[in-house]
């Protein structure tokens, strides 16, 4: 049965010829072993620095971002274009609407177009959901498989996995990591049953320390341990035990998610934000300082606003989000940007069908040729790059987009900058003091000269981000 | 003629009647509306012979109708008494307007007016009506003469008596209609007396008598006994079902009498109302009271000396209806070229160029009640508003407008207005008619302070007085107001509470019959502003009545009140209040002020404050926490438009220092009190 079915997803491209590097799982480990993560760091660097002056936005994507929506079943908080296989699905290798998914995803990914054939090859896939831990590994190869295909993939590129417990075993894991799967995110969310209960995991807590042990076992290098904050009757003593644990359990990377209710959405029924159960602002906001100050001790940088990672493991993948470089974007619901367009495909399987239909008769362009505003480029650079702790990079912000923009943004971020919100840097990244703002704010070559980064502070900004980026907008497009 | 003036000359001496004499013993057998009956009879009958010129504009040719055949009359009540319902009626009887077709008020055009089912604006309606005076015996219709009538619909509303006066001023009678249910009300007083005063013939017209509580004969009494009417002349009605409409028109022309022009004099007119048309360009209401006006004429004001030539003049039939001449007595509009509402000053005489007259009396200013500032919400958008502004004042002339600017609100303008309903109907107008958005800010009424160098000032602005004034102030003086409240009896304890916590003084209590009390307060203007009638009505169970007109000013203990945020005193939201009550405001400020104001990224303290002396303090603490945590998939475009939403409500908000305030914020403090 599986195997008739999944004949096809191969039979859409077998007319190509297989790319020498199909078996690098060798490779991949060798990446591990040599490449220090510090190397790793500054070559992400580099791209930015030589790329800097074309705009990032036309170049081809390197980054391709896989959604694979099956859970087992719909978490309470969830808003995602999902599909929920419900408890009856035991065998989720049989399962033949996953199946089905994946072949119209790859057909998706094959009716792309694509530039020219001396694109440099993929550097980050990043397979999330839903829970792309349900897809059986044999599905997971197949997409790979595609891409490859399609755009090359990177022998030493990151290849990045949403994880839940409960969803794999050893076996599972180490098949993954055979396709080249060489970074996990793992969905543990909380380290206390009755929160995992209250928001519909399909978990429990024994399956998180599972899964913590198999993610070990098998040799993954670098992990990411997913938590949310804010969760329904969650109390600072909770929160401070999951980020104990979390510790603890040394992962390479954490991310820390702050409850969003979602119109539509369970809790978005029962709950309304900042009030009981649900933790007041002020202890939300303090759950967030709680984790920033723990993570920090236990030497994790805050490299974006809900980012985490030891030194040289931040999500590459993410980086090209923040760093609004291009990516593609495939399946069910998933966002792509590509030769400066954003879109994002249906999020019903139906309509997302037709999507696929239409782009392989050619009706469908991803991309359209709608023209974007300089402006509205502008805002998507303030508003990602200060999500990160390294901020604006001035010097390209003005090359792109004019000395004027930069000199309206400090005149709006004056207060904040005197009152800690926003931090000024030069350009060796040292502070530079509010009072010497003042002088630097006289005129617009002073600016460049003292003034190399602008970013939030840790963790006054960050908490504030949504009210300081709006300003920032405000400055962008009056 | 001669017994025209007569009857005017006896109205005269009783012109000094004032509302502080309700009940003036003097009206006693003097039947104001029957003095002139069967006079015209005579004449009518000379004119019938005329042949019909048809060859003039519209078919309509108003040289059949001398002066002896017109009739000007307004119809005046208390607010919905049904006024504007009773002109359908005598509009469709007259064959005017279709019966069925347009909308009920017919003459209510106005966004406003249909949305709030109130009359703001005087309308005028020309209708021609056949009619045969009693002892005549003319059978064929066809036969009898037809006369012309000036309707003037006018509002009901206090803030809008001013719009009576001068409609008034263009008639020579009015049907003061009575609603029979609930009898003479306070707007019924003032009018009645606002009638009377300009010497005009008065058809009681009892309405709505349809209604299960009518009590006709009740309403009669009342009129009788409050205005000498006598109940043998009054017109039992309903505008709904139409009993009784058809004594309507014959009353008007027997009892009212024919204006008093003189046809052969030079050509006088008095200008009455204009407007600005898109196409036409302003349009001018006019009376004609003597001589005769022709399309092509050159014509002159008394008040500019300014010389245009009539390009169109014609009759309000309902809608403009073009006839190319206005004979003396008529009612119409005249287009002349005139590019701005303010060349057309109400109120003025309009002559024949060549031609030197005595000007007509004209009107007494517009008396400006409350103050308020009127900002662009935008405040980019000054321009669109003072564009806006020009244009609505060509169509109300009866605001004041100065330019004024605030810290807060950046430029915008000082305006009067005769009411708190008239500045609501004016907001209203700028947003509808013009799209212009509004702040407004805190209406005042205008104070006088005196400095220990005698030298006073009047201030119409809060903010322009200073906080700490290097000269002392010696004295302040606050408008008053002489209200006129009409309660059932079993209200009269709480009205006396609420009197004399607004600071009222009690000057007359009377019975209207055997339920109803009459009261005179002097009260100070400030304290009826804002709420009090809502209160009046909430505490009578809607049975109060309430009208008022300007009385002196008188001396009082008033303190000017800041508002604070973070320390900065916000000039927009300035307050002057009586000593007494300057805590209690002070604390409503700070309070609605902590409900609208959200929190932002520092904290905020409001403060209220006489002087240097802080009597109302909150603080709004720091937001904690806004961000978006998950950024998913790359999927942007979501948390974007949620930033943009966000950076365009700060635009909307108005900054003092680093605090922004809403708009709503705004709003709300005017209905502090
Ligand atoms: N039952 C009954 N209702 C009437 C009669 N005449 C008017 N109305 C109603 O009374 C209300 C007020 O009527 P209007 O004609 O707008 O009153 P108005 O005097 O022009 O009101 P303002 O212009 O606001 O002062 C409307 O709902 C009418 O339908 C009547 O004879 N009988
Ligand atoms: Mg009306």
């Amino acid at each position: 049965m599986l195997k008739s079915t999944f004949t096809p997803v191969f039979s859409l491209f077998p007319a190509k010829p297989r790319t020498p590097k199909l078996f690098y799982y060798s490779n991949i480990t060798n990446t591990f072993k040599h490449n220090p993560p510090s190397v790793r760091r500054n070559a992400s660097s580099n791209t930015i620095l030589t790329t800097s002056t074309t705009p990032l936005s036309q170049l081809t994507p390197t980054s391709a971002y896989i959604h694979l929506p099956f859970c087992r079943k719909r978490c309470h908080y969830c808003d995602f274009p999902i599909v929920a296989l419900g408890s009856s699905s035991n065998q989720p290798d049989d399962d033949p609407r996953i199946l089905n998914y994946v072949q119209l995803l790859c057909r998706e990914i094959n009716a792309t177009k694509v530039e020219s054939k001396t694109n440099p090859p993929l550097q980050t896939v990043f397979f999330g959901g839903g829970t792309p831990s349900l897809v059986p590994p044999k599905l997971v190869s197949s997409v790979l498989e595609v891409l490859r295909l399609k755009f090359g993939l990177s022998s030493n590129a990151e290849i990045s996995m949403e994880m839940d417990p409960g969803t794999f075993d050893a076996k599972k894991m180490k098949e993954l990591i055979g396709l080249g799967v060489n970074r996990v995110s793992l969905g543990v969310q909380a380290f206390q049953e009755e929160l995992l209960k209250a928001c519909g995991r399909a978990h429990g807590l024994e399956e998180v320390y599972e899964a913590i042990e198999i993610v070990g076992s098998c040799g993954v290098e670098n992990w990411s341990m997913d938590l949310i904050s804010s969760l329904p009757n969650q109390t600072s003593e909770m929160w401070e035990e999951s980020l104990r644990l979390t510790v603890e359990a040394e992962p390479t990377h954490v991310s820390v998610y702050d409850l969003q209710v979602e119109q539509g959405t369970k809790f978005g029924i029962l709950y309304t934000p900042g009030e009981f159960p649900l933790p007041s602002e002020t202890q939300s906001a303090e759950f967030y300082r709680m984790a920033s100050n723990t993570l920090s001790d236990a030497s994790y940088n805050h490299y974006e606003i809900s980012s985490y990672c030891k030194s040289g493991f931040e999500c590459k993948h993410n980086l090209t989000y923040w760093r609004n470089k291009p990516f593609y974007g495939f399946g069910l619901g998933s966002a792509s940007y590509v030769g400066g367009l954003r879109f994002s495909r249906p999020r019903k399987i139906k309509e997302y069908t037709g999507y696929v239909q239409n782009l392989e008769n050619g009706v469908a362009d991803c991309c359209g040729n709608d023209s974007v505003e300089p402006k509205d480029v502008a805002m998507d650079v303030v508003m990602l790059s200060l999500r990160t702790s390294r901020g604006l990079d001035l010097k390209s912000f003005k090359e792109a987009y004019g000395g004027s923009l930069v000199f309206s943004l400090f005149k709006v971020y004056k207060p904040y900058v005197e009152s800690g919100h926003v931090v000024c840097l030069d350009e060796h990244r040292r502070v530079v003091p509010a009072d010497e703002l003042s002088t630097a704010l006289l005129d617009v070559d002073r600016i460049e000269k003292s003034l190399a980064y602008i970013r939030l502070s840790d963790p006054d900004g960050f908490l504030l981000s949504n009210e300081l980026i709006a300003l920032a907008f405000g400055a962008i497009a009056p | 003629m001669g017994s025209l003036s007569r009857a005017s000359k006896t109205l005269k001496s009783v012109r000094h009647f004032s509302l502080t004499h309700p009940f003036p013993s003097i009206f006693k057998g003097n039947p104001l509306y029957t003095r002139l009956n069967d006079h015209h009879f005579g004449l009518s009958h000379g004119f019938c012979s005329h042949p019909r010129q048809n060859s003039k504009e519209n078919g309509i040719d108003l040289s059949n109708y001398p002066t002896e055949r017109i009739r000007n009359f307004s119809i005046i009540a208390h607010v919905d008494h049904g006024k504007s319902t009773l002109a359908d009626r005598l509009l469709e009887l007259t064959g005017t307007i279709k019966r069925g077709h347009g909308q009920p008020q017919y003459l209510d055009k106005l966004q406003v007016e249909r949305e709030r089912g109130i009359t703001v604006k005087a309308q005028t309606a020309t209708m021609f009506h056949k009619h045969n005076f009693r002892g005549t015996d003319i059978s064929d219709v066809q036969d009898q003469p037809s006369f012309l009538l000036n309707l003037i619909d006018t509002p009901g509303h206090v803030d809008f008596s001013y719009e009576v006066s001068r409609s008034l001023a263009a008639c020579q009678g009015a049907l003061l209609v009575v609603d029979a249910a609930q009898g003479v009300q306070a707007q019924t007083v003032a009018n009645f007396y606002l009638a009377f005063e300009s010497n005009l013939t008065i058809i009681p017209v009892i309405n709505k008598i349809d209604q299960p509580t009518a009590d006709p004969d009740l309403v009669k009494a009342q009129l009788k006994s409050m205005f000498d009417l006598d109940p043998s002349d009054a017109l039992l009605t309903s505008a709904k079902t139409g009993q009784g409409l058809d004594q309507v028109l014959p009353a008007v022309i027997e009892r009212i009498p024919p204006p008093p022009g003189k046809s052969g004099s030079p050509l006088r007119m008095l200008l009455l109302d204009s407007y600005y048309d898109e196409y036409k360009g302003v349009i001018c209401h006019v009376a004609v009271v003597d001589g005769m006006l022709r399309k092509g004429d050159k014509i002159s004001s008394a008040a500019t000396g300014q010389a245009y030539e009539v390009l169109d003049v014609g009759i309000m039939h309902p809608e403009l209806t073009p006839t190319g001449v206005l004979h003396s007595g008529q009612v119409g509009y005249v287009v002349s070229g005139m590019r701005s509402t303010k060349e057309a000053r109400v109120g003025d005489t309009l002559s024949h160029s060549r031609s030197v007259v005595e000007p007509l009396p004209g009107f007494k200013p517009a008396k400006h009640m409350v103050f308020s500032g009127v900002y662009p919400a935008d405040g980019s958008d000054f321009e669109a508003l003072n564009h806006a502004i020009e244009r609505l004042t060509c169509n109300d002339a009866s605001v004041s407008v100065a330019k004024e600017s605030s810290t807060a609100l950046g430029l915008g303008f000082r305006c009067g207005f005769l009411g708190l309903l008239h500045m609501d109907v004016f907001h209203q107008r700028l947003e509808q008619e013009y799209g212009a958005h509004v702040i407004s800010t805190v209406p005042t009424v205008p104070y006088i302070f005196e400095y220990s160098d005698e030298s006073k000032v009047l201030v119409q602005n809060p903010a322009a007085l200073p906080s700490n004034p290097t000269k002392r102030i010696s004295a302040c003086w606050e408008p008053t107001v002489m209200a006129t409240i009409i309660i059932p009896s079993e209200y009269v304890g709480p009205v006396i509470t609420l009197c004399s916590e607004r600071r009222g003084q009690q000057l007359e209590y009377s019975f209207i019959d055997s339920q109803r009390v009459f009261m005179k307060y002097r009260l100070p203007l400030r304290e009826i502003v804002v709420d009090f009638y809502n209160e009046l009505k909430s505490i009578t169970s809607g049975y109060a009545s309430f009208d008022y007109e300007d009385a002196e000013y008188q001396q009082s203990d008033l303190v000017k009140l800041d508002v604070l945020l973070n320390g900065q005193p916000v000039d927009a939201m300035a307050t002057i209040v009586h000593n007494l009550k300057a805590q209690r405001v002070g604390r409503e400020l700070v309070d609605k002020l902590k409900k609208f104001i959200d929190r932002q990224m520092f904290e905020i303290t409001i403060q209220a404050a006489i002087g240097s002396k802080i009597i109302a303090r909150e603080t709004i603490s720091a937001m904690r926490k806004n961000v978006l945590a998950k950024c998913y998939g790359g999927d942007i475009t979501r948390k974007k438009k949620l930033l943009e939403k966000q950076k365009e409500g700060k635009k909307r908000m108005k900054r003092v220092g680093s605090v922004d305030i809403p708009q709503e914020a705004f709003h709300e403090l005017l209905k502090v009190s």
